[in-house]
């Protein structure tokens, strides 16, 4: 399998994800075959464009496919949560990195099989998501803390009861406030003199989590942040309640969809800060979702190229950016200006992103490329290894199937 | 008190909204010519109209006349109605509480039954069951009531016979007291269930042709508002937290799809209102509606007039209702400035 020859559990592992859109002009295959590992404990960085299925593919981690119109058309994504470490059975020692926990092959399921009840146990529990923009993505009619307690109602009910000091086997009503899943009549039920005390004390233990996880992202004063709605806070703030919301149950996994794309660049880079601290804490593993090149390369353990809904490099952060293979990752870096670059010569790729209805067997960046031949046109490149930790779907490196190789030593175009 | 502070300020519109209403008010049904007509039969002589022409100060100038009416307003007058033989003031508040019975009993059916009905299809969008509320919304909407309400009463009264007219069975009506004026309310007051089916049995006819409307409207507006919210980034970022979809649907789209809705919930009271008028004659109902009709075919100066300038404040005070849910809805909205 891939990166097979790289030790360390895996966290997830995608395998040949395909996700089409139905459109009035055929079948969009907006992610098309793409394969990768996300190991523990590690940060994969996903770049591309605007369009090339990096959150489609991002979102297919929770099912969060608006169906219809987006076809979960083939593969799978197969989840390893985390369990207690077989080597030192929760003490912490190094194959766990001290947490006592690590990635369990045991317990490995499809996320794409699961019935939605197990899928929805592992949403906001295990596999957790940052969205793009925190001013969308938070709720405009509910207080921030309301926001951050459902996490905790929907996963951590006994633990709510156990901290509100009520008993485990506690049922009724009041287990029914602590889930989150009211029946009719339960608000007359609650507001019964001895039933309001049992509510009144899991409210306030629901109200020590969620200061707790308010805590943990640096906020000051969380307490009074609870109150707030989304509009009363700047874009920093409610970023930092989406993460708090988002680590609350300490997943395996965070999906983080370009958080801070609707930031300024100082709020930006502390934002960052504050994601790898936490995540280096807790050896959460992240798939981070950008198209900054620059801000991918400096928190990516690996970087994944995705290009028109195929990866089409893959490596560690290192090989990828000394040594781009693919000419769409060379086009994109050669891209990003740096402090040399004269005013008013920006480089960019010729052409723009493929349409992906009912694409044809042949490279998707024919077209586009500088070194394309014939082969190119005729085959569809997969990903192949150059080293063991660095693959790329590119004639260049592996001979067509014809045996023709297109070069970088000779423009095409 | 910040609330408080806003519905007194709001509320000392009131007096001059009241002045300016009954200038408007006064000079439009003026226009229509003298309200003596009302007052006068055929047998009368030249001195007992000028007598009554006296009696009402119908002698005297236009803006004379107008301050005697703002002063009997003042001092609990509204005139004397041709058409109900009595004080305006002593006839209202009976025709009033008829029509706020049918008024609410339909309203609070729409209300409830447009909100389920539009997050129903709302959340089921392009299935059978949006495509089956859609036909039932566009029907209810495009139904004129005169029509709609005579068809109903063709079949349930005319031809099977099970519904009655009117508002109430005479003897039942004579049985209880009716402190309130809303017969409902008087039966359960009474301790009587005779009385309450009877008051019930005789709005479902009336309640379900004005109401029709109303759903409809609430219900369109509500599936359209979902739809939209359905859409939104919070809707899945809900979902990534794992939340069933019951709570995904009802604790945060459907409260944020309310906002829109709350506001034409407000303009369909004005369509309730208006369509009482209809329902009230097709099915004879004793209220308001029907008095204003027959006031308006008899030129019955006197009752319009109250009417009117009561349906601006009633106006006024549903705005008002519609902006406190609001704010309460969506923090966003803030009250006063």
């Amino acid at each position: 399998m891939l990166d097979a020859k790289h030790g360390g559990a895996t966290v997830a592992s995608v395998r040949d994800l395909k996700v089409h859109f139905q459109s009035k002009r055929g079948v969009v295959h907006a992610v098309d075959g793409v394969s990768f590992d996300i190991r523990d404990g590690e940060t994969l960085g996903l770049v591309g464009e605007t369009g090339c299925g990096k959150s489609v593919t991002g979102r297919s981690f929770l099912r969060l496919l608006p169906v219809p119109p987006g076809i979960l058309a083939g593969g799978s994504v197969m989840f390893n949560a985390h369990a207690v470490c077989t080597s030192c059975e929760g003490t912490g020692c190094e194959t766990c990195e001290g947490t006592g926990r690590k990635a369990s092959q045991d317990r490995s399921v499809n996320l794409l099989g699961i019935p939605s009840e197990d899928m929805r146990r592992i949403r906001g529990d295990r596999i957790a998501m940052i969205f793009q923009d925190p001013g969308k993505a938070l709720n405009p009619t509910l207080p921030v803390g309301a926001q951050i307690a459902e996490v905790f109602l929907q996963h951590r009910t006994d633990e709510l009861i156990a901290l509100a000091g009520l008993p485990a086997d506690t049922v009724g009503a009041v287990r029914r406030f602590a889930s989150q899943s009211p029946r009719f009549g339960d608000g007359w039920l609650l507001s019964l003199p001895g039933v309001r005390a049992q509510r009144r004390r899991v409210e306030e233990a629901l109200a020590t989590m969620v200061a707790g996880a308010l805590a943990e992202t640096q906020v000051p004063n969380p307490a009074k942040l609870m109150a707030r709605y989304p509009h009363e806070l700047s874009g920093g703030m409610r970023q930092r309640v989406m993460i708090a919301q988002a680590l609350a149950c300490n997943p395996d996994l965070l999906i983080a969809d370009e958080p801070t794309t609707a930031l300024d660049v100082t709020v930006e880079a502390r934002i960052l800060e504050l994601i790898r601290n936490l995540q280096q804490r807790r050896k959460t593993s992240v798939l981070y979702i950008s198209h900054d090149l620059s801000l991918v390369r400096r928190i990516s353990d690996r970087v994944a190229v995705m290009y028109a809904g195929r990866i089409v490099e893959i490596g560690t952060t290192a090989e990828v950016f000394a040594n781009p293979r693919h000419p769409y990752t060379r086009g994109l870096m050669a891209a990003v200006p740096g402090a040399d670059t004269p005013r008013g010569k920006l480089a960019a790729i010729r052409g723009t992103v493929p349409e992906l209805v009912d694409p044809a067997a042949a490279c998707r960046f024919c077209g586009r490329c500088p070194y394309e031949t014939g082969a190119c046109r005729n085959n569809d490149p997969f990903l192949e290894a150059i080293t063991p930790s660095h693959l790329v779907a590119c004639f260049i490196d592996h001979p067509a199937p014809s045996g023709e190789r297109p070069s970088y030593d000779r423009a095409t175009a | 008190m910040q609330l408080r502070d806003y519905i007194l300020r709001r509320l000392m519109v009131l007096p001059v909204l009241i002045i300016g209403v009954s200038i408007v008010v006064f000079t439009l049904t003026r226009v229509g010519g003298s309200p003596i007509g009302i007052y006068l039969s055929h047998e009368m002589t030249p001195d007992e109209v000028a007598e009554i022409e006296a009696r009402f100060n119908l002698d005297k100038p236009v803006w004379v006349q107008y301050l005697y009416w703002i002063r009997g307003i003042a001092m609990g007058d509204f005139g004397w109605s041709g058409v109900a033989a009595a004080p305006v003031a002593d006839v209202f508040p009976l025709k009033l509480a008829a029509t706020m019975e049918l008024a609410l009993a339909s309203g609070l059916v729409a209300l409830l039954l447009g909100i389920a009905l539009g997050t129903y299809a709302g959340a089921r969008r392009n299935r059978l069951p949006d495509h089956v509320t859609r036909i039932v919304a566009v029907s209810g909407a495009s139904l004129p009531q005169f029509w709609f309400g005579i068809l109903l009463l063709i079949i349930f009264w005319a031809q099977i016979g099970i519904a009655p007219i009117g508002r109430s069975d005479a003897t039942i009506f004579a049985s209880i007291a009716h402190p309130t004026g809303l017969y409902t309310v008087d039966a359960i007051l009474a301790g009587s269930p005779a009385a309450f089916w009877d008051a019930i049995w005789h709005l479902v006819l009336p309640s379900v042709t004005l109401g029709y409307g109303a759903t409809a409207i609430i219900a369109r507006m509500m599936r359209s508002a979902l739809v939209e919210e359905l859409q939104q980034d919070y809707v899945d970022a809900a979902r990534a937290k794992g939340l069933a979809e019951r709570i995904v649907l009802k604790r945060h789209a459907r409260r944020n799809a309310l906002v829109p809705t709350v506001t034409v919930i407000g303009l369909t009271f004005g369509f309730l209102l208006q369509g009482t008028i209809t329902v009230e004659i097709i099915f004879r109902w004793p209220g308001l509606g029907r008095w204003m009709a027959d006031s308006v075919l008899r030129g019955d100066q006197a009752t319009l007039m109250t009417y009117v300038l009561f349906t601006s404040v009633l106006f006024l005070v549903v705005n008002l209702i519609v902006d406190l849910v609001y704010a309460n809805l969506d923090r966003r909205v803030t009250l006063g400035k």
